[in-house]
């Protein structure tokens, strides 16, 4: 069996506006921007998609998605408004079992679940929407854990690499996450949606400059005060998981960061953001 | 339903999933040995307690409908469905199925936007409600035959700062009993929150959740401060438990920073009597206590507006 490799990385946005009925100056161009980067991932035709989610939440360790076959309709409980969200997908199931795997002989609390029923959040569908829209290509589902930190994060991600090269897959890793978390706490229209200061604004172009440079490492290193900053989703952990997926600090990782799209969605940043390694 | 209606009763009433899981009701999917009994048996009195009152609905203040904008109500007639819980799929997998009070949900949302509040009506009928919604109904009235109306707990406390969220509580708390008032309605409140919260980060033994010799609370000086925000209560001496919670929350972790506690008691006026506690124990190492206030023996007071 070759060994497998990770093509492409993601960040894309998960929330709902994108996909259901809303306008907005911004949001087009972000719903354009997942567009591409569906495209670019069909391209690549990867065997896997690996998705680590910030509107996942677990408690207790880490949860993977081990389900052959989630079916369901998933309502958002903050954007019901907006519509639903059908989803059935397959999952790639050895894969999954071996991220745990070496999740848990990294030293992590790592749990498969498999349940009919049970919630696939809102952020994993926004993805696989995009990139997956006829649901041909199987599928690793990663939970954010709330209380976990930068180290367990990359090594979870180095893990799941581990275990697609150990498998021989072709995969694409994506972190489906918000940027600056501040938002609007009011009711809006949608043409009045923007980031809602302006510092969040400079702090995100920032890091996603940095990423576009390559710098994937200064973004890394940036993160904790960026998420201080601007109350980034889910302290946007999640870069860590991608970053130790995709290899970086590893010798002779070279990642390039490459912005499709950057805007806003009710107040909070958001961006999609394609990686090659 | 003629009349002036009234708040006949309020309980603290937390929704570990593990009290059902413990009780193994046809709803829930997995079965155990038991587990969690002080905790059930303190849900005995409240049962009995609603089936003598017969309210007419059973409003729960949930912290697991975290909203961003606004307080929102359920306004569909009937939800039904499969709740499974996120956390802990393993103990709780339960088929729910409710009838909603969409008359008093209107009322709330139009007294809360009289307040000055931002309120929506969530009109989705495939809503999958949460699990804080459904296991402190579930504990309360097993038979579902009582209509509920869900709460979900905006984010303000969290995103804004605890002042602010209880500042929108106490108005959330006024609108909410306006409505009952409005609508004639005889309804018994539920703030769905344990007390401390920490809690382990690893189960003991993910095979035997209900492995009773493995569970306690999380220090000891968090069940010191449960006690003593309970003798509070048991006292009935109000302004001093409200004084203390915002330090109670900060050094416990106490879930009650989601607002449920502060809403319940603005709604029944800040209620002096003694409150009922019918049992205290552990869950995961948090601290739950299953608290009455009978509000049914006396005219509401007008405290609500002396501590706004």
């Amino acid at each position: 069996m070759p060994e497998g490799q990770i093509v492409k990385g993601y960040i894309m946005p998960g929330m709902p506006h994108v996909m259901l009925p809303t306008e907005s100056a911004s949001r087009r161009e972000l719903r354009d921007a997942c567009r591409v980067a569906g495209a670019n991932v069909r391209e690549a035709r990867p065997d896997v998609l690996v998705i680590f989610s910030t509107q996942w939440v677990s408690v207790l360790g880490h949860l993977v998605q081990a389900r052959a076959n989630p079916t369901g309709l998933h309502v958002d409980e903050n954007w019901y408004d907006l519509g639903n969200l059908p989803y059935d997908f397959r999952t790639d199931l050895e894969l999954a079992r071996r991220t745990i795997d070496l999740g848990t002989a990294a030293g992590f609390q790592v749990r498969p679940v498999d349940y009919e029923g049970f919630p696939v959040d809102t952020g994993t569908l926004v993805a696989l929407n995009f990139l997956n829209p006829k649901n041909e290509i199987p599928v690793v589902c990663v939970s954010c854990n709330i209380y976990s930190g930068s180290d367990e994060e990359l090594k979870l991600g180095q893990a799941a690499a581990d275990a697609v090269r150990a498998l021989g897959r072709r995969a694409v890793v994506v972190a489906s996450t918000g940027l600056s978390g501040h938002y609007f706490t009011r009711e809006i229209t949608d043409d009045e949606d923007r980031i809602v200061n302006e510092q969040d604004d400079v702090e995100n172009r920032k890091l996603l400059d940095l990423m576009a440079a390559g710098k994937v490492m200064d973004a890394m290193d940036l993160v904790p005060e960026y998420a201080a900053k601007t109350g980034a989703d889910m302290q946007f952990k999640s870069y860590y998981w991608l970053m130790g997926a995709l290899g970086s600090g590893r010798v002779n990782s070279k990642i390039v960061g490459k912005v499709l799209g950057y805007g806003s969605i009710w107040g909070s940043g958001a961006a999609v953001v394609e990686f090659t390694a | 339903m003629a009349g002036k209606g009234s708040i006949v009763c309020g309980f603290i009433a937390p929704h570990p999933p593990h009290l059902v899981y413990g009780e193994n009701p046809p709803q829930n999917i997995p079965r155990s040995s038991g587990g969690w009994e002080v905790l059930r048996w303190a849900y005995d009195n409240c049962r009995e307690k609603i089936k003598q009152l017969k309210p007419d609905v059973i409003i729960v203040h949930t912290p697991h409908w975290m909203t961003l904008v606004g307080h929102h109500v359920t306004r569909v007639p009937r939800l039904k469905g499969l709740s499974v819980d996120p956390i802990f799929p393993h103990l709780f997998r339960y088929n729910f199925d409710t009838a909603i009070d969409v008359e008093l949900a209107d009322a709330v949302y139009e007294e809360a936007r009289a307040e000055g509040l931002i309120a929506r009506k969530m009109t989705n009928p495939n809503f999958r409600l949460d699990y804080g919604t459904i296991v402190t109904s579930h504990m309360l009235n097993p038979g579902w035959d009582i209509p509920i109306l869900s709460l979900s707990a905006n984010n303000s406390p969290y995103y804004f700062s605890l002042g602010v969220g209880i500042e929108e509580m106490y108005k959330l708390g006024r609108a909410t009993r306006r409505a009952i008032e409005k609508t004639g309605r005889r309804a018994v409140l539920a703030a769905s929150n344990t007390l401390s919260h920490f809690h382990f980060d690893r189960e003991p033994d993910p095979n035997l959740p209900e492995d009773m010799s493995k569970e306690h609370v999380f220090s000891h000086a968090n069940y010191l401060w449960d006690m003593r925000v309970l003798r509070l209560m048991r006292e009935g001496r109000m302004d001093e438990l409200l004084s203390v919670l915002p330090e109670f929350i900060e050094k416990t972790g106490a879930e009650v920073k989601s607002g449920g506690l502060f809403w319940m008691l603005a709604a029944m006026g800040f209620p002096k009597v003694p409150a009922r506690v019918h049992g205290y124990w552990s869950v995961i190492a948090t601290g739950n206590a299953v608290v009455e206030w009978d509000l049914s023996a006396e005219l509401n007071g007008a405290g609500a507006e002396a501590h706004a």
